[in-house]
């Protein structure tokens, strides 16, 4: 069989099985070591250069300049993740393009065998191809004119910092509290030890559970909506808002800040936010127009049982529960 | 009970099970899945730490939660359950309840446990709950389940379910809808409003789905395009609520056209796979508009599907008109007198605008199953605007709650009431008209909020109330005098956001539904440049291909009569 078809083959075939068999195998939910996109793809690259050096295939220079711009096209569009922006992409395929121009113009040898099929297709010696080529590239360009007139709109992207710079106070129902130094009057004992408690039958048993079951009543009655029964920002009104919940079993949010932070945030809501952090859109409600100082000390003190995070204390990382 | 017996039960139930698969198309009885006991400790870790707020301690359903919650919680004391695979009335399988556990309830607070709970979590939670039920047991040699018979998917789709169905089955459904009177309660066009007066088995008042809201179906399992949900919820009915069974009016066959039909009235959208409701569509756009717009509702220049039209296209006729903007919708529990019930979980805007009319239309649409007729609490929608745009500086918009001291928005309010309505009426397919009133507020937040002195400048050109839907075309000129009025540009991004009042629900001033900050943008007309670049440019095009065929010739030729020598190789 002639060897560049073989070749060719292998590459096709190669990438369709590699593709719909292997790459499933290769991104599980939970990514390990092995199991990853990056050794799929290096697996993938390493079965091209075997079959080829086991089968002595050797396509001509042309081909093999497909080949390696495929590679590229492949990893940028299907293994990179996340996914990259279009203009990023092009960006990225602009360079990996020249990088195999550079590859295939390696000596004039390749070059030249590289242009035979190019220029025979100009000239007319491949007429089926010449006419193909010759109204379709004029039609592309047409084509890809009018995409570009075209107007298009695009929302703007708006940027927002998520945790801002707190206030070195806060006035909640008459009272000043200074952040610095403020703690949770319900923390009266280590969360840890309350890990396999039941709220409201522990109550009457543990001073520590019953706040716990106070606080999760508060949430219950009134942040599931947005902050979701699961803590996870999923609620059943979250999807309406922008900024979206926040997500506390995320390590991005409860589990890095201070518990006096938190009830700043909770006490003055959005509209406490400054600028940089659009407090014009975000939902989440001023509390300390719907509850008492101690009911935001309570709600937060479940937050923390609930997800098992601890807060950051003054001067310490936050740790993991 | 004894555990033997109940091993022998299963037994029989697994021979069952085997001879479904080589008999098929026949129900078959079997006793309810017993309670596994050594599951129950961890059930009751997982019930008390994660169910107890809304379920209650005795799984009453009446957690903390359960009281601003509506659909209330379940209480599982009766037994009773919504989603199963058995006939009406009867105790569900197993498998339903984890399914429901992990796929969650949608439209409802009950969410989804998959990701959160491991497979073991959540078969011992389930075994805790079958513990809760007081008026029956899960091991009662009286119970009995008989697993329905769905019979399979005729047209073997297997998703985008738009696909494939073809429409002859989907018109023999509507058939089959009309002559079960499903109407009575889901409505002429099947949004629900058919029935304000229904009650659910615990005494609370219930209404029936909105089939063009197939993503808040309860048993929807995360796949609301599925007809297979439809036939499901047909043939065994929900438990518990109004909706019957049919599974003996209506034939396998004929319940899968059915699902079809059902199926069919709901728009196909890009569903977010985290919150189970379709993606916002956070850019309204304008349409330029030739001449003047329309303002009649029913022209055709103002019809285009709700479907996304990446998904399905737009029909020939309609593919230059507007799209229909999804707007999510959300019970305003920010400030003030709070909403934890809206009657309204999305809008529908689309936009038009004309140059040589100097003015901007949105024609804004929403369900409502029932209108008030109660002057006093008309229904009501409105669109929000910053009122002085040209001061914001970047992305600075006022309060999204009715503006702030600083930054005032601009309220275009249209109340109405129905003529000659009552929600008990039978479906009317030409719609009701309504008696529109337009307000102009300025809000300078939910505690200042005030009719405009100047001149009122937004009117409302057409509206109706048509099978559960309203629809309220506002127009305004671009530029107006008021001090207050928001001045529209062409060609940039403005922020808009919208709110709804339902007057049965006696709800008003800001206690009410919201959307957050969206952006509008009026588009400039289609430039000249479209229609001649293109050829200009693929005519240039093959002027240089030309020149690149001859030259590669001549090169050619110079080698070949040797007047220019190759480069050499290297040896
Ligand atoms: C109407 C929706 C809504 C409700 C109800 C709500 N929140 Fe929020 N919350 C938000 C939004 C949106 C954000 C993110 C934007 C922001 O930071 O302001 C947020 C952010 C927060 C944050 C800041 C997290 C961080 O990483 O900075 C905390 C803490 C918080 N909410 C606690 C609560 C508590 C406690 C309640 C109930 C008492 C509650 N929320 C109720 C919408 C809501
Ligand atoms: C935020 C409140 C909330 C939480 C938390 C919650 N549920 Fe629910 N659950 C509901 C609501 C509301 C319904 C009723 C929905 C309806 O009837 O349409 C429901 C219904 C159910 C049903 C009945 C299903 C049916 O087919 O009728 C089961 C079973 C259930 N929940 C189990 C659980 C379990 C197990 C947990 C804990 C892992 C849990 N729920 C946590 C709100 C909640
Ligand atoms: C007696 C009134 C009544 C009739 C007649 C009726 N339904 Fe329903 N239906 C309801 C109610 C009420 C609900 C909502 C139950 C809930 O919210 O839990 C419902 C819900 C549904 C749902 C959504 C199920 C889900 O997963 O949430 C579908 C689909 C449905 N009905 C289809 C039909 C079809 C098809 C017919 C006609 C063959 C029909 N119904 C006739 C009252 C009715």
């Amino acid at each position: 069989m002639n060897k560049t078809l073989v070749s060719f083959l292998v590459f096709v075939v190669g990438l369709a099985v590699f593709h719909n068999a292997i790459f499933p195998i290769f991104t599980p939910k939970e990514i390990g070591w092995i199991l990853n996109r990056y050794v799929y793809f290096l697996l993938f690259v390493a079965y091209l250069i075997i079959t080829h050096f086991v089968l002595r295939l050797k396509p001509p220079i042309a081909m093999m300049g497909l080949f390696v711009w495929s590679i590229g096209f492949y990893f940028y569009k299907f293994v990179l993740y996340p996914p990259i922006p279009w203009t990023l992409f092009i960006t990225y395929m602009v360079m990996w393009s020249i990088g195999t121009f550079l590859y295939i113009s390696q000596d004039p040898e390749t070059f030249r065998e590289f242009r035979k099929p190019i220029v025979k297709t100009i000239v007319g010696e491949y007429k089926f191809a010449q006419i193909i080529l010759l109204t379709a590239m004029p039609i592309l360009v047409g084509f890809g004119t009018y995409k570009t007139i075209y107007p298009s709109y695009q929302e703007p992207v708006e940027l927002r910092t998520v945790h801002p710079a707190p206030p070195a106070t806060t006035k909640v129902h008459g009272k000043t509290y200074p952040l610095e130094s403020t703690n949770n009057p319900f923390r009266v004992d280590e969360q840890d030890n309350y890990k396999d408690s039941f709220p409201f039958l522990d109550a009457d048993k543990h001073e520590y559970m019953k706040y716990v079951t106070e606080g999760g009543t508060i949430f219950f009655q009134n942040c599931h909506y947005c902050h979701g029964d699961q803590l996870n920002g999923l609620g059943m009104f979250s999807h309406v808002f922008n900024p979206t919940p926040a997500n506390f079993i995320d390590p991005g949010t409860i589990a890095m800040l201070q518990e006096a932070f938190i009830f700043w945030r909770v006490s003055k809501g959005g509209p406490g936010l400054p600028n940089e952090s659009t407090p014009w859109s975000s939902a989440m409600p001023p509390w300390e127009e719907h509850l008492n100082t101690e009911e935001i000390w309570k709600v937060i003190l479940f937050e923390y049982w609930y997800t098992g995070w601890h807060p950051r204390t003054f001067g310490t990382e936050g740790s993991e529960g | 009970m004894t555990k033997n017996n109940n091993y022998i039960k299963r037994l029989i139930f697994s021979f069952l099970a085997v001879a479904l698969i080589v008999i098929p198309a026949s129900a078959f009885a079997a006793a309810p899945d017993g309670v596994k006991k050594d599951m129950l400790e961890t059930g009751k870790k997982v019930y008390f730490k994660r169910c107890v707020w809304c379920h209650g301690v005795e799984g009453g359903g009446d957690g903390p939660s359960a009281d601003r919650l509506f659909t209330r919680p379940r209480n599982f004391i009766q037994g009773t359950f919504k989603i199963r695979t058995t006939d009406s009335g009867e105790l569900p399988m197993e498998q339903n309840l984890i399914d429901t556990v992990k796929n969650g309830l949608q439209g409802s607070a009950m969410p989804a446990w998959g990701e959160f709970l491991s497979e073991n979590e959540i078969v011992s939670v389930v075994q805790f709950v079958k513990t809760l039920i007081q008026d029956r047991d899960f091991g009662d040699t009286d119970e009995e389940v008989n697993i329905q018979d769905f019979g399979t998917n005729p047209w073997g789709t297997k998703g985008p379910y738009h696909l494939g169905v073809p429409q002859a089955d989907i018109d023999a459904g509507k058939e089959v809808f009309l002559k079960n009177k499903c109407f009575e309660c889901h409505g002429g066009e099947g949004r629900g409003d058919g029935n304000p007066t229904m009650k659910d088995d615990w005494g609370f008042p219930i209404v029936a789905a909105d089939w063009t809201q197939c993503w808040n179906f309860r048993g929807s399992r995360r796949d609301p395009y599925n007809p297979f949900n439809v036939v499901r919820t047909v043939s065994t009915g929900l438990n518990g609520t109004p909706m019957p069974n049919f599974k003996d009016q209506v034939t396998v066959e004929d319940r899968w056209k059915l699902a079809a039909f059902v199926n069919s009235l709901c728009p196909r959208k890009n569903i977010d796979k985290l919150t189970n409701k379709p993606i916002p569509d956070f850019l309204i756009q304008s349409v330029y508009t030739e001449g003047q717009v329309s303002p009649s509702i029913d022209d055709p220049s103002w019809q285009s599907p709700d479907t996304d039209s990446r998904i399905v296209a737009f029909p020939e006729e309609q593919a230059e008109n507007p799209k229909r903007h999804y707007i999510a919708m959300a019970g305003q529990i920010t400030r003030g007198k709070r909403n934890f019930d809206p009657k309204t979980d999305d809008l529908w805007v689309t936009s038009r605008w004309s140059a040589e009319d100097n003015a901007v239309y949105y024609l804004v649409e929403y369900h409502l199953r029932f209108m008030s007729q109660d002057p006093e609490y008309p229904d009501a929608v409105a669109i929000q605007w910053p009122a002085k745009l040209q001061d914001l500086f970047g992305a600075e918009k006022p309060y999204f709650i009715m503006g702030d001291s600083k930054k005032p928005v601009d309220i275009w309010k249209a109340n109405f009431l129905p003529q000659d309505y009552s929600a008990t009426n039978a479906p009317k397919p030409d719609g009701y008209k309504l008696d529109v009133k337009v307000e102009e507020l300025v809000g300078f937040g939910i505690e200042s909020v005030n009719a405009k002195e100047s001149e009122s400048k937004v009117q409302v050109v057409d509206s109706i109330f048509k099978q559960g839907r309203i629809k309220i075309l506002f127009k305004r000129d671009l530029k107006t005098e008021g001090e207050f009025d928001v001045q529209i540009p062409t060609e940039k991004f403005i922020p808009i956001s919208f709110m709804q009042w339902a007057g049965r629900d006696k709800e008003k001033d800001e206690h009410m539904a919201i959307s957050t900050w969206y952006y509008t943008i009026l588009k400039p007309a289609l430039p000249q440049s479209l229609y001649y670049m293109p050829p200009i440019m693929a005519v240039v095009f093959v002027c240089f291909q030309g020149w690149l065929v001859w030259m590669t010739k001549r090169a050619r030729k110079m080698y070949d009569e040797g007047k220019i020598r190759r480069d050499e190789l290297p040896k």
